[in-house]
């Protein structure tokens, strides 16, 4: 697949892996048993996994191929809406409803038709990631057709992550307003307040992970990918050496929004409920953010900024609620002024400066 | 004794026939008996009279006792009438009888007295009573003109037509423009109900249409509705009240125009600096939109200063000292992001974009911590009201200066770049940065200016924002998209283009507003730039030649 | 005949860059296309390779039309272009900058699916060898020395294998040495593909030039003739008398 045999540091960063899967996969599950970590933090930890999943699509797009698109948390959301609406109308048929809360609240006598396919969990799955994938693919289509980029892109994918944003909070929309979905109750007879299943979502998102860095891994090293690179790097060139740029960008933009309905309908049933407040515009520029911290353009930049972030989200909220914007807003201020290739990066250099593996550091960041 | 006396011999002069002088000269010893009641019972029985008598010149007095708001003055029945402003407890005072005028001073100024500076009278509900049916319709000779337009207006669907003569009374007294266009309605819609003929009946239609009053056209359809006089009389009112309706429409949409305007104009301050920041240093300044917040909180702050230190209320002045301050308030923050960030990031849009996202995180958090959720500035009064063009449509001065402040910045925007030597400098920095500095161009100033001014601008934009809306930490953000989206449609960098862009976008938005819901509008707003993008990728006014593929 | 050109005409915000009645190339002939700055010689190129839509006018590459297509389409027909300011994949390896170039299919899939052969490390090796490249090859192409991403920017157009070569200025910047260096690899190029090459430097010209010269002046083709009866030309030499300030220009 590779153009290019890997040469430098591949024994090294498979150990990286190795410890980052060990502590995930066997030490947080085990430590839960033993009492060391609650439910609570495993299923945030769960919930941080489809971050940084919904964050290796956006590193693939703007990380790998320059292209800055603000709406990547509408495509997250997208697929969460899927799986939230098969997760209510299942939560619906337990109580013996045969309305969802909202939509009698809101005096609908009848069941919306697209809602329909959401009754079963299959298609419901499906169209959690098809949906998100085809309208990236709508939306690509007609920007990059007419060759929208770099400013231009950002803002035009900004304002329509805020019009959808805007239009998800009306009650016409039919997806519970600004309420969102919530009251959900078992996945596939699966209850999910159990901690067993807690502890289940916990491992399908981290194979899924797994899975997407795998995925994405091969992308970027295959010559795809490399095209991809020589776009963000010289857009006109790869036109002049008869590679079709639209349709190179049409499919990593497509392959992001993909990973980001993934990342949505894996989230969905960990956190119990889906609002419009997930895709507003600042949620979006978050997500760059956890790219842009981490290291974009690096893989594993991407997976430790959105984990990093989030997870000093979660200590900076419940330690000063008042600060964390003053932190984050530091946060981009300092990354993009002074460590521009982000932590990875940060951490590449100290270790040329200390002698000191780079690995270590990244796996201490994880 | 000698009252009764009195009484019994104004009872005998009306017996004799002398009926009208006599009841207006004995409606006078009523009025005193009221206010000065010489036995028990005295009182209660002058009102009955003056109830009986309807006298004209006393209904505004009987209005006072039915309201409860009869007071003494010099010996003289005063009522309040409009309280001078919310924040202070003094009111006009209107003399009763036996003239029904507004008091005032020495310089023709209105008399403003506290209700606690007069001596109340105090009617008892008993005695009210005796006012009967009269006090339903009383309330047109209320002090308040608000009230009398809002009793004539309950009057409409009235069928008593002894109304009609009492209208007539009220209207002849009247002196407030649209509390008589309002009477007037009444009482032509009285007199079109009741037994007219056809010729009359359409005149009268022509009246109520000419006098354009605010239910005129549902007077007309319910005229119309009921068959009217004759068949052709019915047609000929529902034919008034569709060409009236379609009057409205125009005016409504003439109303809708000039808020889009207002709403392009506010667009327009705060995308002309984006764009020349954006075309000088190739920066994307997502915290523009908090200089439009700092701009508002220092209109707040000054008028806080006005207020609490300097202890001046009521004054316009506030407002004329903070529109240059928040011009330069907000330009030193510029400034001060200037030097501190985005020098590290010229020609890096992306990169900047993220950067002065986070500044513009931290700047709203500042914000909230300092002032809280929701603060307003109060309208000077100077701006209150509006500009009544026709009587259904009124453009509001605070939009009508907002609109005047905007164009007043784009000429001298368009003066200082295309006619002065700094303006010169910033088109050179702008389109070639090496070589400017090459040609000995300080660079660097230029840049801190020009970041200046664009910063100043959306300060500016800000503290007329106050003027139309809240001050809130995040009331940037709520402009920001918008903005960005004016500079994209313009074409990135182009002053001219942001201006048309602005304009396009505030009036579309607006005329949109008019047939969807905001949301929706703000919906195909984005569809319309989208599809224009596909035939002008590089907005309406792009650069030409090679330099343009770079 | 590869190429025919007829009534071209271009303007940019009234300023009439380019309008050439006339201008024919055949096939595997070498053309040099000299003429003062701003005389529309790269303007040329541009829309020969779809950069820039011409106002009116017509282009047939191999006897058909170029109307209409994009630069995509236009490389596929084999039309390659080294730009004058070097244009290189500057975050990839020089390795990878060829083999992206070199000719395959290039559709999405393809390339995901991509698999290196020897027959094709051989034919990249090949180049870089011809461009003096090959101990290079792993170098990241942004850290490359100006006159090597020049060399690097040809041995990706000629990868791609086209018919038409369309080289604007490839010795920009570069010393004496590089400069006949280029001239030789152009010329051994020449012999198996049509090319146009734009060029101010006079020895180059006179090195490269094996048969006609064009002269653009002011978006006219002025005159074309071999390098000595260009040189003394005498309506040549008074458009040209400004060329040492646009040379000056240049630095």
């Amino acid at each position: 697949m590779s153009i290019k045999p890997e040469k430098e540091g591949s024994g090294k960063s498979g150990w990286i892996n190795l410890v980052f899967i060990l502590f995930f996969a066997v030490v947080l599950p085990v430590g839960n048993r033993l009492g060391l970590f609650s439910i609570n933090t495993i299923s945030l930890w769960g919930r941080y996994f489809c971050f940084a999943i919904a964050a290796l699509g956006i590193d693939l797009i703007w990380g790998y191929t320059g292209i800055l698109s603000m709406c990547q948390a509408f495509f997250f959301c997208l697929g969460g809406y899927g799986m939230g609406m098969y997760l209510l109308l299942k939560a619906t048929a337990q109580q013996g409803l045969a309305l969802p809360d909202f939509m009698t609240w809101n005096s609908m006598t009848a069941l919306p038709a697209f809602w329909h396919p959401f009754h079963h969990f299959i298609p419901a799955f499906l169209l959690s990631l098809l949906v998100p994938a085809f309208v990236a693919f709508v939306i690509g289509f007609f920007i990059f057709r007419s060759r929208i980029k770099g400013v231009y892109m950002a803002i035009i994918t900004q304002a329509l992550a805020l019009a959808m944003y805007l239009l998800f909070l009306r009650n016409e929309t039919k997806l519970g307003g600004t309420n969102g979905l919530t009251n959900f109750r078992s996945l596939l007879g699966f209850d999910l307040s159990a901690s067993s299943v807690k502890i289940g979502l916990y491992g399908v998102s981290l194979c899924m992970l797994c899975l997407a860095y795998i995925a994405c891994d091969k992308i970027v090293h295959s010559k795809f990918g490399k095209i991809l690179q020589a776009i963000r790097d010289s857009e006109s060139r790869v036109g002049y050496t008869a590679y079709r740029v639209l349709h190179y960008k049409l499919t990593v933009f497509v392959i992001a929004a993909f990973l980001g309905g993934l990342a949505g309908m894996l989230y969905v049933p960990q956190t119990g409920i889906i609002t419009p407040g997930r895709m507003d515009v600042t949620a979006s520029v978050e997500m760059l953010m956890w790219v842009a911290l981490g290291g974009r353009g690096k893989l594993k930049g991407a997976i430790i900024g959105a984990l990093l972030v989030n997870c000093l989200y979660s200590v900076c909220t419940s330690v000063f609620p008042e600060g964390w914007l003053f932190i984050l807003g530091l946060l981009y201020v300092l990354t993009v002024l002074y460590f521009d290739k982000g932590f990875l990066g940060l951490f590449a250099t100290l270790g040329r400066k200390l002698k000191f593996g780079a690995g270590a550091g990244a796996g201490r960041g994880a | 004794m000698k009252t009764s006396f009195q009484i019994l011999l104004c009872l005998a002069l009306c017996f004799i026939g002398r009926y009208r002088a006599a009841a207006a000269d004995s409606a006078g010893v009523y009025v005193e008996q009221v206010l000065y009641p010489q036995q028990a019972g005295a009182r209660s029985l002058a009102i009955g009279r003056l109830a009986v008598l309807q006298e004209p010149s006393v209904l505004p007095f009987l209005e006072a006792i039915s309201s409860s708001n009869l007071y003494l003055l010099d010996g003289k029945a005063v009522t309040l009438g409009s309280r001078k402003s919310e924040s202070e407890d003094v009111f006009t005072i209107y003399e009763l009888y036996p003239s029904h005028r507004l008091l005032l001073d020495g310089h023709g100024q209105p008399v403003l007295l506290a209700a606690s500076g007069l001596k109340p009278v105090e009617i008892s509900r008993i005695d009210r009573l005796q006012l009967g049916a009269a006090a339903g319709w009383l309330n047109i000779f209320n002090a308040d003109a608000q009230k009398r337009i809002l009793a004539y207006t309950q009057l409409e669907s009235a069928s008593d037509t002894t109304l009609i003569g009492v209208l007539s009374i009220a209207l002849k007294s009247e002196t407030n423009a649209d509390a008589y266009r309002a009477g007037r309605e009444t009482w032509l819609a009285l007199r079109l109900n009741h037994p007219a003929d056809p010729p009359e009946a359409r005149a009268l239609i022509d009246s109520l249409s000419a006098n354009d009053g605010d239910n005129t056209t549902a007077i007309l359809r319910a005229y119309a509705k009921n068959g009217g006089l004759q068949r052709d009389v019915g047609l000929y009112a529902r034919q008034k009240a569709d060409e009236m309706d379609s009057q409205y429409a125009w005016l409504q949409r003439l109303q809708n125009l000039f808020s889009g305007l207002s709403l392009g104009s506010i667009l327009i301050l705060i995308s002309l600096g984006l764009a020349i920041v954006y075309g000088l240093a190739g920066i994307i300044n997502m915290a523009h939109g908090e200089f439009l917040m700092i701009g508002a909180y220092a209109t707040y702050s000054v008028q806080l200063f006005f207020n609490n230190v300097l202890h001046v209320r009521d004054s316009d002045w506030f407002y004329l000292t903070a529109l240059p301050l928040s011009f330069i308030v907000a330009g030193l923050a510029g400034l001060l992001l200037e030097r501190l960030v985005i020098r590290r990031l010229y020609a890096k849009p992306l990169e900047s974009l993220l950067a002065t996202w986070g500044v513009s995180l931290i700047l709203i958090q500042t914000a909230r911590s300092l002032f809280g959720d929701l603060t307003a500035v109060k309208l000077p009064g100077l701006l209150a009201g509006g500009w009544q063009v026709t009587t259904h449509l009124v453009l509001p001065y605070s939009r009508i200066f907002i609109i005047v402040l905007t164009a007043g910045v784009v000429l001298s925007i368009y003066w200082l770049l295309f006619r002065t030597r700094l303006g010169m400098q910033i088109r050179a920095v702008t389109q070639n940065r090496n070589m400017s500095a090459c040609l000995g161009i300080n660079t660097r100033r230029v840049d801190a200016i020009t970041f200046f001014i664009g910063s100043g601008l959306a300060g500016l934009a800000g503290c007329a924002m106050t003027l139309i809306g809240n001050v809130v930490p995040d009331m940037g953000q709520t402009y920001i998209v918008d903005s960005f989206l004016v500079v994209v449609t313009g074409g990135v960098g182009k002053l001219l283009g942001t201006i048309a862009a602005g304009l396009g976008i505030g009036v579309f938005s607006k005329v949109l507003e008019a047939f969807f819901e905001a949301v929706y509008g703000k919906v195909l707003i984005l569809l319309f730039i989208m599809i224009f993008l596909q035939f002008k990728p590089r907005g309406l006014f792009p650069d030409k030649g090679r330099i343009a593929e770079d | 005949m590869i190429l025919e050109v007829n009534n071209l005409s271009v303007s940019f915000g009234g300023v009439r860059a380019l309008d050439l009645s006339h201008f024919r190339l055949e096939e595997k002939e070498l053309r040099v296309v000299i003429g003062p700055n701003g005389a529309g010689k790269s303007t040329f190129m541009d829309i020969l390779c779809g950069r820039t839509k011409p106002r009116t006018g017509e282009i047939l590459f191999d006897g058909k039309s170029l109307k209409g297509l994009t630069e995509v389409e236009i490389a596929e027909l084999g039309i390659g272009r080294k730009f004058q300011k070097p244009s290189v994949f500057p975050g990839l390896t020089v390795f990878e900058n060829m083999v992206l170039a070199a000719k395959m299919k290039k559709d999405v899939l393809s390339s995901l699916f991509f698999k290196m052969d020897t027959v094709f490390t051989d034919k990249i090796h090949l180049v870089a060898e011809k461009v003096g490249l090959s101990k290079a090859l792993q170098q990241i192409a942004g850290s490359l020395s100006h006159g090597q991403k020049q060399w690097l920017e040809i041995a990706i157009v000629v990868l791609q294998d086209p018919r038409l070569l369309l080289i604007d200025e490839p010795a920009a910047g570069m010393s004496d040495r590089e400069t006949e260096k280029t001239g030789e690899l152009l010329l051994e190029l020449a012999k198996m593909h049509s090319m146009i090459v734009i060029e101010h430097d006079m020895h180059f010209v006179r090195q490269i030039a094996n048969k006609l010269i064009s002269v653009l002046v002011n978006g006219k083709l002025l005159m074309e003739g071999s390098f000595s009866e260009v040189k003394n030309d005498q309506r040549v030499i008074d458009s040209y008398l400004g060329r040492a300030n646009s040379q000056l220009e240049k630095l």
